[in-house]
């Protein structure tokens, strides 16, 4: 049986009993996965390669269903509502809870435009209210320094980790309630990840977060609560320092120990 | 002769044979490009800009009717063919995927892309100048066009594919709607090639002779009339590089050379665009 621990504080996402099958699967990717997600508190997915954590991500914000043919069941509730329903409208879903990428995804377009992306398809076209969440947005994601000079130039004339920061700057200019962060520092080098953790901490005060991450060290470093996943189920959530102190599962202290992953 | 002897040889051999054909091959490119330049270069003069085209001895005479005409017929066929193929193009990479409707198009569209163009041009006349009773520059747009379709389409397919799948859906995780991230994600990102296939479709279609025989037909004279049939370099070339008389002869060399370099300069650019585009990538 997973160990799951109560989470007292008010929750952001509620899953309960939750099911997802890709295409042509013969068997379910994920489990019966029942957990809260606590409001502006980052929470860890970790777990080997193939365990779900990403799968689990995707869910969120209904990526999966880019690509017909995948089945959700069970329940994720936010805001009052089941998103999974099949009359959840996912373009109002995805401006509440956004995502960032394991590789940087700036657009093919001037750093400005990046930022004001989200905005102008929300139908904001005010010029000084656009340039003011615009800056706002590349001072959270504390990359404002760097760019502020040079918002006209192209956005992939940025480095790795300055991509993922107007990432960062971009999906929190539309202000969400939620982000899902998947695996966003493996294609980065220590300072750039280092930069990255230290924003997505700060980040907290205002969304809450949910990070998949490879990374052990990472998700202690980082997180509040701790979910470790494996082969399709959620083994085990608790808060991050005892999971990784004094697990309650033993697969969970395998995984952490390096026994197996 | 020991065995690596004997593979150090062999492979002296096969390099010496492939080199002397590209050598060859090349050779009569330049050949064929140099006597172009040579009798073409030496043809020009500002008549041909000037005057239409006349009866033979006649010192007036010159190529703005076929300029003319063939600048009308390659606008109407790209105006044709690059928001069809594109279009397709799009539908192919964005929507039909790994359908088999997509497929089936891809490989009908490989097809039409090396049909003979005399036989799109048969086509075009059976049902379009058949029914209209007459030649007409309507018809030999449409034929061009039609040649230009697969090409645009292909390319825009190719190109639409590099877009990174996670650039897709990073625009889709911002709440855009499909269509958005269509237009303002893919189209851009794929901006540079593109813009490479409808060059390299303009300049398939612009050497074209055999469909505009069935279609456009030919005039010796300037006319803007869409509804009658059309001059173009190509026809041009071959009725007058195959008259008796020497200055119609000397206006074909110019057409030829006019032509050879547009069809060549389109080719450049689309390469230089593609090659630029790839670089700032």
């Amino acid at each position: 049986m997973a160990s799951i621990i109560d989470i007292k504080e008010e929750c952001a996402l509620h899953v309960r009993n939750f099911e997802f099958t890709y295409k042509g699967a013969a068997a379910a990717s994920l489990k019966k996965v029942t957990m809260p997600i606590a409001k502006h508190s980052i929470t860890a997915l970790i777990g080997p390669s193939g365990c779900g954590k990403t799968t689990l991500l995707r869910s969120f914000n209904r990526m999966h269903d880019l690509y017909p043919g995948n089945s959700y069941a069970g329940e994720i509730e936010f805001e009052g509502r089941n998103i999974l329903g099949a009359k959840e409208d996912l373009i109002h879903l995805r401006t509440k809870i956004g995502m960032i990428f394991q590789k940087p995804t700036a657009f093919p377009m001037s750093i400005f435009d990046n930022v004001a992306y989200g905005m102008r398809l929300q139908g904001i076209k005010n010029k000084t209210e656009l340039n003011d969440r615009v800056e706002k947005a590349l001072k959270d994601a504390a990359i404002w320094k760097e760019v502020s000079d040079r918002l006209k130039h192209d956005a992939n004339g940025l480095s790795g980790g300055q991509q993922q920061r107007l990432c960062i700057a971009r999906a929190i200019a539309v202000e969400p309630e939620v982000l899902l962060f998947d695996e966003p520092t493996s294609a980065l080098d220590p300072i750039s990840t280092q930069g990255i953790e230290k924003l997505v901490i700060e980040l907290k005060e205002r969304v809450s977060i949910i990070i998949v991450t490879h990374n052990m060290q990472q998700a202690a470093r980082v997180s509040d609560y701790t979910g470790f996943m494996y082969l399709g189920e959620l083994i085990e959530l608790g808060q991050t320092e005892e999971l990784f102190v004094t697990p309650k599962e033993k697969l969970t202290q395998e995984y952490i120990t390096g026994k197996f992953g | 002769m020991t065995a690596v002897q004997k593979r150090v040889l062999v492979n002296k051999i096969a390099l010496t044979l492939s080199t002397l054909s590209a050598l060859i091959a090349l050779g009569f490119l330049f050949w064929i490009l140099g006597v172009l330049v040579m009798k073409g270069v030496g043809a020009l003069n500002w008549n041909i800009f000037l005057f239409e085209g006349a009866p033979p001895g006649n010192p007036e005479s010159g190529l703005k009717h076929a300029l003319v005409g063939q600048a009308i017929l390659i606008s109407m066929a790209t105006a044709i063919g690059v928001p069809l193929g594109i279009l397709a193009g799009t539908y192919l990479s964005e929507y039909g995927k790994n359908s088999k409707l997509a497929h089936t198009i891809r490989d009908i569209s490989d097809i039409m892309m090396s049909a003979p163009s005399i036989v799109i041009g048969a086509f075009v006349y059976a049902i379009v100048v058949m029914p209209m009773g007459h030649f007409s520059a309507w018809a030999g747009a449409i034929a061009l066009g039609i040649i230009m379709i697969p090409v645009i389409l292909r390319t825009t397919d190719d190109m639409l594919q590099l877009v990174p799948g996670e650039l897709r859906e990073a625009a889709f995780a911002l709440g855009a709607p499909k269509y958005k991230v269509i237009m303002d994600v893919v189209y851009r990102g794929a901006k540079a090639g593109i813009l490479t296939g409808v060059l390299l479709g303009i300049a398939r279609v612009g050497g074209e002779t055999a469909p505009l025989l069935f279609t456009s037909f030919n005039d010796n004279f300037f006319t803007t009339d869409l509804n009658e049939a059309m001059p173009s370099l190509t026809v041009t070339i071959f009725n007058y590089a195959t008259s008796p008389y020497e200055d119609w002869q000397q206006l074909g060399w110019a057409a030829a050379f006019i032509l050879s370099m547009f069809i060549l300069g389109l080719n450049i650019l689309g390469r230089v665009i593609l090659f630029a585009g790839k670089k700032r990538k």
